[in-house]
């Protein structure tokens, strides 16, 4: 019976890997998924990353997808295995990441019967999916596997879930390979094909006409590929518009530029919110309004015409209704638009906005990530800063975790290249940034990479330090280590009278001790005089380190719009007051 | 307190809820109706009725009609939210097209205990253009078609009577545009 043309449901997942040109799994075996785990055995184009937990394999995989731009992929097993991986989903989904998880799951006979590690994958995984796939006929794998690739990398990017049930990973079939399948067109969810000609040319003319410009970049810019970020650089440079971008949108524009506004949104910069509350034209280019960045919706923007640049059409009038908007890639459309201005011989150079630079620049000199670091304590903000000074010579990626050395992160890490900023926005998934760093080196060997981490969320994939040592990947854990959960801490201070509930991380390990348990290295600093050395002696071990760095416990995260405010409400630091009625209000959001 | 809005709402932003018919074109696979009953069950809208099944063998399609309530928004974005499902072919509002039908279609069974009873389920049977489908002693069925507003004007008529006891099930709408 043996046909030579036909092979088991495990091979052809793998030679549908390597077509795919997948080279880097991450993964956990378990019995659903042995007839794959054997295959990988047998092979060797690709490498398999065994974490410790399936969450890390996720994260890892998003690490992965978010520093290479290829699709990250992962392999689980059934039931815990799938579960575990959850989060991740959800996580890759809101933050628009293309990953490929693969499922083991019990044999189809077995499938309703409550089998030893049976679960729902596809119902449990739907809405957290963008797609997903339950395999129940061999001969429908391969065309399943590279349509699941094709979804994920398409359009909007996001997670696809493949399950298949051990007995198809044994079941023989023919393997299809990707030149051809032929992809059914409604499926993949592309964006329009061709630029829209009519939203340019309003774009321009609007340019041409308003004297408060803004761009407003989002995470769509960095989905839209490296070609993206120079067309918007050179959009920018070529009409003189400040920009400001959302905290996905970190690297789309160089952060040093002198129009660069730095990030806006609750912890963004003053003068980016000012701008944005104050402009007369903005252009969206693939952020999405979310609540973090619009703050109160009824004062958002009051007086701007709105012009919106997004692939996924539900992002358009979501939450803010715009009067342009174009439902096709960004770097075509950015692409399209500077043609066009040049192509017209538009005069833009004359309009230099000098009002409108003037205004911004009396908003910079509120100077609002001003802090002062005295002559002991180790401020949260100096140790970023000074990490970023002595690494921004070389080739860096900074992962986070989640909280308040996350926009300390964003605020004064600068970022010139995108993808070199790996981070749970949508989400805000604590754990994400050491397995998401595990993922970013495997992609990028021989680059630096950094999670800049809080003591407590590291603690929540700490196992993945042994993922790191196992393949020698010289990761660094940047711990600002303040003894609390602090954002949690900070809400509380200002919206629940200093009650901290729970938020105090009490019988910490000593992360010193620990590192070297997993036989990596610890570095300490616990004053400002030993900071430097500290940041040197990480940076300069090739191995992975864990930098335990002792900071100001109290220290709170400024600038801050508080939860139902408006962009021209914020708070510049811990003496400003917020309107009681706004508190009130804010109490009850997120 | 009363749970009223955090934010201030210009009073124009409210618009009144307005019933939608959505005529949904999709792929015929496993778990296509939970995907899309997820949609509105996690986004939070609402869905009056739905209707479900294959229209298309050789393509293997199947159109879905729901009938849901909200503001203009709103149905824009549940449309949005349809359209990127992976086997959506497309999601259409019927109100938003220049020529529509709807149909729905009841069967009620009615018990009843006397003559007078009879005469007037007759009667209104007879205005309403319903088919009888079976009758007995003191039951009868009938089918009804029609929009979903002339199926309620039929049920409330019926509810005139008093002493019958009525069991129905509907179809919920279905429509085309044209």
């Amino acid at each position: 019976m043996d046909n030579e043309n036909e092979f088991t449901g495990a091979d052809i997942l793998l030679k549908a890997l390597k077509d795919q040109e997948v080279d880097t799994i991450f993964g956990y075996p378990g019995g659903a998924v042995l007839p794959i785990y054997d295959a990988i055995f047998g092979q060797n184009f690709l490498k398999h990353v065994l974490v410790r937990q399936e969450a890390g394999a996720v994260h890892a995989a998003e690490g992965y997808a978010r520093s290479s731009g290829k699709v990250g992929v992962l392999l689980v097993t059934s039931g815990p295995g799938v579960t575990n991986v959850v989060t991740g989903l959800t996580d890759a989904l809101m933050d628009s990441i293309p990953i490929v998880c693969i499922s083991g799951q019990v044999p189809s006979h077995l499938i309703g019967t409550d089998a030893f590690q049976e679960c729902d994958t596809t119902g449990i995984t739907r809405p957290c999916t963008k797609h997903n796939y339950l395999v129940k006929d061999v001969s429908k794998l391969s065309e399943t596997i590279h349509e699941a690739f094709k979804i994920a990398s398409s359009g909007r990017p996001g997670p696809v879930l493949i399950d298949i049930p051990k007995d198809v990973q044994f079941a023989k079939s023919k393997y299809i390979s990707k030149k051809d399948i032929s992809f059914r067109e409604h499926r993949i969810k592309a964006g329009s094909k061709n630029v829209d000609k009519n939203f340019v040319q309003e774009l321009v003319n609007h340019i041409k006409k308003s004297e408060r410009p803004i761009f407003y970049v989002g995470g769509g810019c960095l989905n839209s590929g490296p070609q993206a970020s120079q067309e918007l650089i050179e959009l920018v440079n070529k009409t003189n518009i400040p920009i400001t971008t959302t905290l996905h949108g970190l690297g789309c524009f160089p952060g040093e530029d002198k129009s660069s506004l730095g990030m806006l949104g609750m912890h963004g910069n003053y003068e980016a919110n000012l701008a944005m509350n104050k402009c007369d034209l903005m252009i969206n280019v693939g952020a999405r309004f979310d609540d973090r960045v619009t703050g109160r919706l009824d004062a958002f923007s009051p007086d701007s015409v709105k012009f919106h640049i997004d692939i996924d059409q539900s992002s358009i009038n979501k939450n803010v209704k715009v009067d342009f908007h174009t439902n096709t890639d960004i770097t075509m459309t950015l692409k399209e638009i500077n043609s066009f201005i040049e192509s017209n011989n538009i005069e833009l150079e004359k309009k230099d906005y000098t009002n409108w630079w003037g205004q911004i620049n009396d908003w910079r000199k509120k100077e609002c990530l001003h802090y002062e670091q005295g002559e002991e304590i180790i401020k949260p903000q100096h140790a970023i800063s000074r990490l970023y000074d002595l690494t921004t010579q070389k080739d860096t990626f900074i992962t986070t975790e989640v909280g308040q050395h996350q926009m300390w992160a964003a605020q004064y890490y600068k970022f010139s290249k995108p993808n070199r900023w790996i981070t749970s926005g949508g989400l805000g998934t604590m754990g994400f940034g050491m397995p998401a760093a595990v993922g970013a080196q495997m992609a990028n060997p021989d680059s630096l990479v950094i999670d800049i981490a809080g003591e407590a969320s590291f603690l929540m994939n700490i196992q993945e330090i042994a993922t790191a040592v196992q393949y020698k990947l010289p990761i660094k854990i940047f711990i600002l280590n303040n003894e609390y959960m602090g954002m949690v801490r900070q809400w509380q201070e200002l919206l629940h009278g200093s009650r901290y509930s729970e938020s105090y991380v009490d019988a910490l390990p000593d992360f010193k001790k620990l590192a070297e348990s997993f036989n990596a290295v610890g570095v300490r600093a616990k004053n400002i005089s030993e900071l430097d050395d500290a940041i040197n002696e990480m940076v300069s071990i090739d191995r992975p380190v864990i930098a335990d760095i002792w900071v100001d416990k109290k220290e709170n995260c400024f600038p801050m719009i508080p939860s139902g405010a408006a962009h021209h409400e914020m708070l510049l630091s811990k003496y400003d007051k917020e309107n009681p009625e706004n508190q009130e209000k804010g109490k009850v959001l997120v | 307190m009363s749970s009223t809005s955090v934010y201030p709402t210009p009073i124009n932003a409210f618009k009144q809820s307005k019933r939608s018919v959505l005529s949904i074109i999709v792929d015929n696979e496993p778990g296509i109706l939970a995907r899309i009953v997820g949609l509105f069950s996690g986004r939070g809208y609402n869905i009056e009725a739905l209707n479900v099944t294959v229209v298309d063998i050789k393509n293997n399609l199947s159109r879905i009609t729901i009938e849901t309530l909200g503001e203009e928004k709103v149905i824009s974005q549940i449309i949005a939210q349809l359209e990127k499902l992976v086997p959506v072919h497309s999601a259409t509002n019927l109100a938003n097209l220049s020529e529509s039908y709807e149909a729905e279609i009841c069967l009620v069974k009615i018990e009843f205990d006397n003559n007078e009873q009879d005469q007037k389920i007759l009667n209104f049977a007879d205005i309403y253009r319903s088919r009888t489908v079976q009758k007995r002693q003191n039951i009868v069925v009938y089918e009804i078609s029609g929009t979903s507003e002339r199926i309620n004007k039929f049920l409330d008529d019926l509810n005139t009577i008093g002493g019958i006891k009525v069991e129905l099930v509907r179809s919920g709408p279905i429509g085309l545009g044209i």
